[in-house]
């Protein structure tokens, strides 16, 4: 099979051939400015919403409703990746890490702990920064989600298995992650029952370059920040989780 | 009123998963079960009511973006009664899978249905939204809650066939979204219908025919048509079964449904398109009913013959798009509520088979199924509703379709249903009559399961079990003359929303005596199946010679990821080379 295999595939490439070089000679020439869309958003998104960075204006407001369903995606993705990786994980904070008989358990370095406590506040500060700054700056909701989550993974560097798994706790992370989806939902929700359209955004917009400008926007935000930071923080709970020695009552 | 539902077929859903996900490990072990049912009620209830009231299409503006100077910022929905009667289809079949699954699912923290009404939210958006950008998210909740729920056992063969979905369907994400990079590289825009007026300026542009393609392609791989089809038999077949009644009912039919809509009200200002694309649909739907069909007569495996039979239905499906008219698509729209009620029934059985008999190979069952002989009756009525018998939703979309082949001047298509009808109708009858009669014995190796042992939770009792399987199939064969009243009366807004033709009863089916014929051949193959030894050794052995020409069809489905991305970029190139080269 794998020879007709590559047959199939070569043939299917030989085919691509045409058409692609069609596509590539027709394509919009390097430069090209045809981008009625971007232009639009950024002559109006400073005037009607009171925000400088357009892109959060774009996902929070004018394509709000993608980023409701990308948002949801990832809290299946979330949840599908725990589903499947439930195979031999506890809820025990006093788990020892499985270890690979023959081979030792070096202690963690000095320097490690060093760096990994200096650079986790640090980290954590910074992603906050990244959230709340949404509607000025670059960055948002999703992208300082991350930036949290990983500061908390240096925790575990710092502090090892055990000290992490004292501060994650499963079922918080659930009401994060949860709690930051239905957040947004809620964002969508109560400006109908005002009469307005889902996600209208009724709430006053601020000051131009101001953190609070963008109106509803700060809510939905937020709300993604949640998500994403207790998503993330899931997800890297359950890899190391993988790692865990297995007990006996685990099921 | 409408302002006000329209919105709320997908975000109910999602933020009741999101409450599941706060509370559900404080709550007892049967609220999530109730909660997840009585959501996807309140979402059939809001489908009915939108059904009513969107007799010319409701257009909804999230964030209250109207388009204004002619151009369009914001996302929209475009409701008609095809899409609220697909959502209808897509909530009665999870309301019925949810009863089904009634304690089936034991996890403290719900997981099985959260996944499942984002699942159930990604369908409902995917099928009302008017944006292209906003399809393509909801095709991916789609899928990610699909990779995770055929996974969902954790034994060897669940994640073989959760991986080789994964990697199909990433895939076919992947594609969709550079053909929506393309085409908004040449329109500026993502909404139907801005795209269709920037469509119609560009008349056989290639990167609008790439675009095309690409997106299509990502479809044609979710609904699982020839060449793109490998992967569905070995997904369908290991994924839970309450899984599986909702991949089979609707996440296929889902796909056929994009493509037609996409055709329709985007790729169809782009008069190109039109011939090529007519002539590749009914080629892949020709081979998808032909090939599911005799494959689904091949097998052993019930839940993996199911699944091709749903390749054969899907293929029907297509012809039905494939004939690019308002009575084709009527019946297409027809002939999937049918199938996703009757094939839905169909998994649940298969379901009852896997908790109660403990297993779901045809012959080691054999005689098994006596004791719970009510199942066989739900069995056998779906076996002969596939089969075509003249009576309920599909047999109504059979109808249909043979007029609308006819009037289009491809009356061979009949011909082409009425064995892909037989075919799966034999096969599931003759399931049927093994498991639940007792006929048909085998001898020798035969008898011994080639597949691992299997077997689901059996928690909850027969009838509960059965009632909705039995629902779905009331509904199946009560609907008929409904249905296919409303779809003809829907369609002339789907094909055209902005300027709808007045809408007309289509003529039925040319030939009264079509539907009864495919049910004696179901009936004539099943009977031969499980009498086989009795008949005349010389009859058996060329019988024999003509199943062994199939052998190689067999073959190619091997399971092996690496076969099946090599179909999928000779499918592509097909595809892409016929739009390019006209």
């Amino acid at each position: 099979m794998p020879r007709l295999r590559m047959v199939l595939f070569w043939c299917g490439v030989l085919l691509l051939i045409a058409p692609i070089a069609a596509v590539v000679c027709d394509m919009p020439r390097f430069g090209d400015h045809p981008l009625p869309y971007g232009d639009a958003i950024n002559h109006d998104a400073p005037r009607d919403r009171h925000v400088s960075n357009t892109v959060s204006a774009v996902n929070f407001d004018y394509r709000g409703f993608d980023t409701l369903g990308e948002e949801f995606m990832l809290v299946c993705a979330v949840t599908g990746a725990v589903v499947l990786l439930r195979g031999s994980r506890g809820e025990s904070v006093t788990a020892e890490p499985g270890t690979l008989p023959g081979r030792g358990l070096p202690g963690r370095s000095d320097a490690a702990v060093l760096i990994s406590r200096l650079m986790g506040p640090f980290t954590l500060l910074f992603g906050f920064y990244v959230v709340l700054h949404a509607t000025v700056t670059p960055g948002g909701g999703f992208q300082g989600g991350v930036v949290i989550a990983s500061g908390l993974l240096l925790l575990f560097m710092g502090e090892g298995y055990r000290g992490w798994r004292r501060i994650m706790r499963t079922p918080w992370l659930d009401v994060c992650e949860g709690g930051g989806a239905l957040l947004f939902a809620l964002a969508g929700l109560a400006p109908m029952l005002t009469g307005s359209a889902f996600l209208q955004n009724i709430l006053p917009y601020g000051k131009f370059r101001d953190m609070l400008s963008g109106g509803l926007m700060q809510i939905e935000n937020a709300g993604v920040a949640c998500a994403v930071m207790a998503g993330f923080s899931l997800v890297l709970l359950e890899f190391l989780e993988e790692t865990r020695e297995p007990e006996h009552d685990d099921t | 009123m409408m302002s006000i539902l329209a919105p709320l077929p997908v975000v109910l859903p999602l933020s009741i998963a999101a409450l599941l996900l706060i509370f559900a490990h404080l709550w007892p072990a049967r609220v999530p079960d109730a909660i997840a049912t009585l959501t996807a009620l309140a979402t059939a209830a809001i489908c009915v009511l939108m059904l009513q009231r969107v007799a010319t299409p409701f257009t909804y503006w999230f964030g209250g973006w109207q388009p204004a100077n002619g151009l369009t910022l914001g996302i929209d929905f475009v409701i008609d009664r095809f899409g609220a009667g697909f959502g209808l289809l897509v909530s009665i079949l999870f309301a019925a899978t949810f009863v089904f699954a009634w304690g089936y699912f034991e996890s403290v923290r719900a997981h099985f249905h959260v996944l499942m009404l984002l699942f159930m939210a990604g369908m409902l958006g995917f099928s009302l939204t008017h944006d292209l950008f906003n399809m393509f998210v909801w095709f991916e909740v789609m899928g990610v809650a699909g990779f995770a729920l055929t996974g969902y056992r954790l034994e060897a063969s669940a994640l073989e066939g959760g991986l080789n979905f994964t990697v199909m369907n990433g895939i076919g994400g992947y594609l969709m979204l550079c053909g929506i990079g393309l085409i908004y590289a040449r329109a500026g825009a993502l909404d139907f219908t801005a795209l269709s007026r920037a469509i119609a300026v560009h008349q056989g542009d290639p990167v609008v025919a790439a675009a095309f393609c690409l997106v299509v392609t990502a479809l044609l791989i979710k609904a699982a048509v020839v060449p793109f089809q490998f992967w569905l038999s070995d997904a369908h077949a290991v994924a839970p079964s309450p899984v599986s009644v909702i991949f089979s009912g609707s996440m296929v039919s889902i796909a056929i449904y994009g493509i037609a809509r996409l055709y329709w009200q985007v790729f169809s200002a782009d008069a190109a398109i039109a011939p090529i694309f007519h002539r590749l649909l009914l080629a892949a739907g020709t081979a998808s009913t032909l090939v599911g069909g005799i494959m689904c007569a091949r097998q052993r495996h019930v839940k993996r013959l199911l699944a091709f039979s749903t390749i054969s239905h899907v293929g029907i499906m297509i012809l039905g798009v494939a004939l690019l008219s308002a009575d084709g698509t009527a019946a297409m729209m027809t002939y999937l509520i049918g199938h996703g009620l009757v094939k839905g029934a169909l998994f649940m059985t298969a379901g009852i088979l896997l908790a109660l008999c403990g297993g779901i190979d045809e012959i080691g069952l054999r005689g098994h199924g006596k004791s719970i002989w009510p199942a066989g009756l739900a069995m056998t009525t779906g076996g002969l509703l596939l089969a075509g018998a003249p009576v309920g939703i599909m047999d109504a979309g059979t109808h249909m379709l043979d007029a609308a082949a006819s009037r289009a001047g491809e009356a061979w298509v009949i011909a082409v249903l009425f064995f892909g009808s037989a075919l799966t109708g034999g096969a599931m009858l003759r399931v049927t009559g093994r498991v639940f009669l007792g006929l048909g014995p085998m001898q020798g190796e035969e008898t011994h399961a080639p597949t691992e042992q299997e077997d689901e939770r059996s928690s909850r009792p027969l009838w509960l079990m059965l009632a909705p399987c039995c629902g779905l199939l009331l509904l199946a064969v009560a609907g008929g003359e409904t249905i296919s009243h409303v779809m003809n009366q829907a369609v002339p807004a789907f094909i055209n929303p902005a300027q709808p033709a007045p809408s007309q009863a289509f003529p039925k089916a040319p030939h009264p005596l079509v539907p009864w014929l495919a049910t004696s051949l179901a009936l004539a193959i099943a009977a031969w199946d499980l009498s086989r030894q009795y008949m005349p050794r010389r009859l058996r052995r060329s019988a024999d010679t003509l199943m062994r020409t199939f052998r190689p069809l067999e073959a190619a489905h091997s399971g092996l990821i690496g076969d099946y991305v090599g179909w999928l970029v000779l499918g592509l190139g097909i595809f892409a080379a016929a739009l390019a080269l006209g």
